[in-house]
C-alpha cells in the first residue's frame, strides 16, 4: 500500500501542475484571438448614433464594464479571484446574461444527451467487439466491416444521414432542438414527450459513432490477449476455458477504460458537430456561438469546465489502474 | 527395466496453414520414457522439437492437429479421448507443461495463487480455497521457492523466479509426465543452473515420475537426461543413451550437431568445430527419401530415391540412415 501511496501522490503532483497550466491557457488563448468584442458590442448599440463622442462614451463605459482597458496581467489576477468565487463574469454576446446561468441551462442538456449515448455505445461497442474476437467466422466477417464503415463515416456526414432518412423520409422524429419551439421547459407529460421525441436522433447518432471505435478497439485487443502466451499454458494445465475467457477479457478491457475515460473527459464539449447538426440547445451549441461572438468569458468558462472534466476524468483513471493493472503499480513504485 | 510412464508410437501431426497448406511437423515419432527417467530431445530451429512437445499432450487446438499415432501415458491410451476429457482428466494432472516463453505464461493481472486455484479447481471442484493455499505452500517450499511468491502478481518477480514458478506451478498436481521445453534458454547461466537443480530434484523427490526434456543445448542436454533422441525436418533420426549420442553419435546429422558444440569434458580443447553446410527442407513438401540428404556429405543417389526407415541397433540405439553402423564408424573415423 506504501507503494500505491507514493503512486498516487506523483499521481496528484501533475494533476494540479496540469491544471495551472490549462487555467492560464484557457484565459490567454481566447484573448489572442483577433477582434475587438467590445467594438461589435459598442457598434451594435450604438447603432443609428452618429456623434462621434457618444460611441466614445459608450466603448469606454463597456470596456470598464468588461475590464479590457486594464493590462492583461491585471485581468488574469482578476478573472482567478472571480473564478474562485464563481463568477465567470458577464457574456459578451449574450449581455447581460451571466456566464454562469447560459452554462447552467445549456450544460444539462448535453449530460443528458452525452452520458447516456457514450454508456451505452461504449457497452455495446465493447460486447460485439469481444464476440467478433472470441466467435470469428461469419459474425466477425460481418461486425467489423461495419464497426470500420460506422468509424470512419464522420460525426456530421452520419448526423445527415440520420436527418435525411428518420426526419426528412419517413418524418418519424423532428429535424432540429431539443424539444417542441411552442413549449416552455417544465414537467409536464408534454413537455417529457416532446423531449424524448427529439432525444433520439442526437442520441443514436452518438451511440452508433462510439460503437464503430470502441468494437474495433477491443476486438483487437481480445485478439492479441487471446493468442498471449498465458492462455496457452493456461489451457495446457486443464484449465476450462470459461475462466481463460475471465483472464483474457478483463486484460483487453485495460485500454478500453482508458478510452472510456476520455470519452466522459470530453463529453461535455464534444458533441458540438451532433448538437450544431440538430440544433440542440446543449453546451456545444453555446461554444460555438460564443467563438463566433468572441465572447471570451463564456469561450473561458465553457473550455475550463471542459478542461476540468478531462482533466479530472485522467487523474481518476489513473488512479483506478492503479488499482486494477498491477504492472502500472510496480512501474511506479520502482 | 522400470515401468513405462509414457509411450509414443508412430505419432503424427500437422499445422494447416491458413492457405490450407499441411505442415508436418512430427512425423512418425515413437518413444518411451520408463519411470524414474529422462528423455532429452534435441535438434536444430524448426525441426519440431516444441511442437513434439505440443503434440505429446494430447490436447490440440488449430492450428495444430492430430493425424495418426497412438499416446500412452502409464498404460492409459489417450489419443481417442474426447478433447474436453483430456483437459479435465489428464492435463495437468497426467501430464504437464513447462512452456517456452514463462515470462508470459502467467496472466499479468493475476496474483500467482490464483491462477494455481484455477489449475486445481478444474480437476478437483470440492477443494476449498485454504485447502490449495496449503497446498502450493507446502509444494514452493519442497522446491525452495519462498511461499510469499503465492501473494505476488508475475510482474513483480524476476525472470528466474517467474521460471522457477512456472515450473511449481506445472508440477503442482504431482504429474506422471512433465515435458520442459527449453525451460531455461532464456535465463543467465545463474538462474539456468537453478532450474536445471529444481527439475532435478522434482525427479529425486518423486514430485514427478518421469520428464521430457527439450533444448538446442547439448551439453546442458547431456548432463540432465538419461536418454537423448535427435529431431531433424520433423522425424526422429537417432536415439540412445545420453552418453552414446554425445559422444558416439551415429547418424551423420547428429555425428554434425555434436561436431558443432563443446562439451565441457577432458579432452575436447583441441577438437575443431565443425557446421552443417544448408538448411531443413521445407515441410510443406518433405524430400521423399532421407530428409537429411541434401546437406549430408556421405550421400549417395539412393538416399534420394529411397524412403529410409529407423534401423535398430543390437544395444537398443536407433538410427534412420541406409548406411550399416560399421560403414558409418569407418567413414567417421576416415576424416
Amino acid at each position: 500500500m506504501k507503494g500505491y501511496f507514493k503512486y498516487f501522490r506523483n499521481k496528484f503532483f501533475w494533476f494540479v501542475v496540469t491544471l495551472i497550466f490549462a487555467f492560464l491557457l484557457n484565459f490567454l488563448l481566447p484573448r489572442l484571438m483577433p477582434g475587438d468584442p467590445v467594438a461589435a458590442i459598442t457598434a451594435k448599440i450604438a447603432q443609428g448614433s452618429t456623434s462621434i463622442e457618444t460611441v466614445k462614451e459608450v466603448y469606454k463605459e463597456y470596456e470598464q464594464l468588461f475590464g479590457t482597458d486594464k493590462p492583461i496581467s491585471q485581468q488574469f489576477v482578476l478573472y482567478v479571484r472571480n473564478v474562485f468565487n464563481g463568477d465567470f463574469g458577464t457574456s459578451f454576446t449574450q449581455y447581460p446574461r451571466k456566464v454562469s446561468s447560459i452554462i447552467g441551462s445549456s450544460l444539462g442538456w448535453t449530460l443528458a444527451l452525452q452520458l447516456p449515448a457514450i454508456l451505452v455505445g461504449w457497452i455495446i461497442g465493447n460486447v460485439l467487439g469481444a464476440l467478433a474476437a472470441y466467435v470469428k467466422k461469419g459474425w466477425d466477417k460481418v461486425v467489423m466491416p461495419v464497426a470500420i464503415f460506422v468509424n470512419n463515416l464522420p460525426a456530421f456526414g452520419l448526423a445527415v444521414i440520420m436527418l435525411v432518412i428518420f426526419a426528412v423520409q419517413l418524418k418519424w422524429f423532428p429535424t432540429s432542438g431539443g424539444y417542441g419551439f411552442d413549449l416552455i421547459p417544465s414537467f409536464t407529460p408534454n413537455f417529457i414527450k416532446s423531449v424524448l421525441v427529439h432525444y433520439q436522433l442526437p442520441f443514436w447518432t452518438l451511440v452508433l459513432i462510439a460503437i464503430g471505435g470502441q468494437a474495433i478497439g477491443m476486438r483487437s485487443m481480445s485478439i492479441y490477449e487471446l493468442n498471449a502466451d498465458y492462455v496457452k499454458y493456461a489451457r495446457f494445465m486443464g484449465v476450462p476455458d470459461g475462466k481463460i475467457i475471465g483472464y483474457v477479457f478483463r486484460n483487453a478491457m485495460l485500454p478500453q477504460v482508458t478510452g472510456l475515460a476520455l470519452a466522459l473527459g470530453t463529453m461535455v464539449g464534444g458533441s458540438l458537430v451532433a448538437e450544431t447538426i440538430f440544433s440542440y440547445p446543449g453546451l456545444g451549441s453555446t461554444i460555438l456561438s460564443a467563438v463566433m461572438g468572441s465572447d471570451y468569458p463564456l469561450i473561458s468558462a465553457a473550455t475550463l469546465i471542459v478542461t476540468m472534466m478531462v482533466l479530472a476524468f485522467n487523474f481518476l483513471i489513473e488512479i483506478i489502474y492503479g488499482l486494477i493493472d498491477p504492472r502500472i503499480k510496480a512501474a511506479q513504485s520502482d | 527395466m522400470g515401468k513405462v510412464m509414457l509411450e509414443v508410437k508412430e505419432l503424427t501431426t500437422k499445422y494447416i496453414t491458413r492457405f490450407k497448406e499441411d505442415v508436418y511437423a512430427v512425423d512418425h515419432v515413437s518413444l518411451k520414457v520408463e519411470e524414474g527417467k529422462s528423455l532429452g530431445i534435441a535438434g536444430e530451429s524448426g525441426c519440431g522439437k516444441s511442437t513434439l512437445a505440443l503434440s505429446l499432450m494430447g490436447y490440440y487446438f488449430p492450428p495444430l492437429y492430430y493425424t495418426s499415432g497412438d499416446i500412452i501415458i502409464d498404460g492409459r491410451n489417450i489419443s481417442g479421448m474426447e478433447p474436453d476429457d483430456i483437459r479435465k482428466t489428464i492435463l495437468g494432472r497426467e501430464i504437464a507443461y513447462i512452456p517456452q516463453a514463462a515470462m508470459n505464461a502467467l496472466n499479468p493481472t493475476g496474483k500467482v495463487i490464483n491462477f494455481i486455484e484455477d489449475v486445481v479447481r478444474a480437476h478437483d471442484s470440492k477443494i476449498t480455497k485454504a485447502e490449495v493455499y496449503e497446498m502450493a505452500s507446502e509444494r514452493f517450499n519442497l522446491l525452495g521457492l519462498p511461499p510469499s511468491t503465492l501473494e505476488r502478481y508475475p510482474v513483480e518477480l524476476s525472470g528466474g523466479m517467474k521460471q522457477r514458478t512456472v515450473i511449481a506451478i506445472s508440477v503442482i498436481l504431482g504429474p506422471k509426465v512433465l515435458i520442459a521445453d527449453e525451460p531455461s534458454s532464456a535465463l543467465d547461466v545463474t538462474s539456468q543452473k537453478m532450474v536445471i537443480r529444481m527439475l532435478m530434484d522434482l525427479m529425486e523427490k518423486q514430485v514427478i515420475k518421469s520428464m521430457i526434456f527439450i533444448t538446442h543445448e547439448l551439453p546442458l542436454l547431456y548432463n540432465v537426461t538419461d536418454d537423448i533422441m535427435v529431431m531433424y525436418a520433423g522425424q526422429m533420426v537417432e536415439r540412445g543413451t545420453a552418453q552414446q549420442t554425445v559422444f558416439d553419435p551415429l547418424h551423420p546429422y547428429s555425428k554434425g550437431l555434436m561436431g558443432s558444440i563443446i562439451v565441457p569434458e577432458s579432452g575436447s580443447r583441441g577438437v575443431r568445430l565443425t557446421a552443417i553446410p544448408g538448411t531443413p527442407p521445407n515441410l510443406k513438401k518433405p524430400p521423399f527419401g532421407c530428409r537429411f540428404a541434401e546437406r549430408c556429405r556421405y550421400v549417395t543417389p539412393e538416399c534420394i530415391v529411397r524412403q529410409v526407415e529407423p534401423v535398430e541397433t543390437s544395444n537398443n540405439r536407433m538410427y534412420r540412415c541406409i548406411f550399416s553402423e560399421e560403414y558409418l564408424r569407418k567413414a567417421y573415423a576416415n576424416e
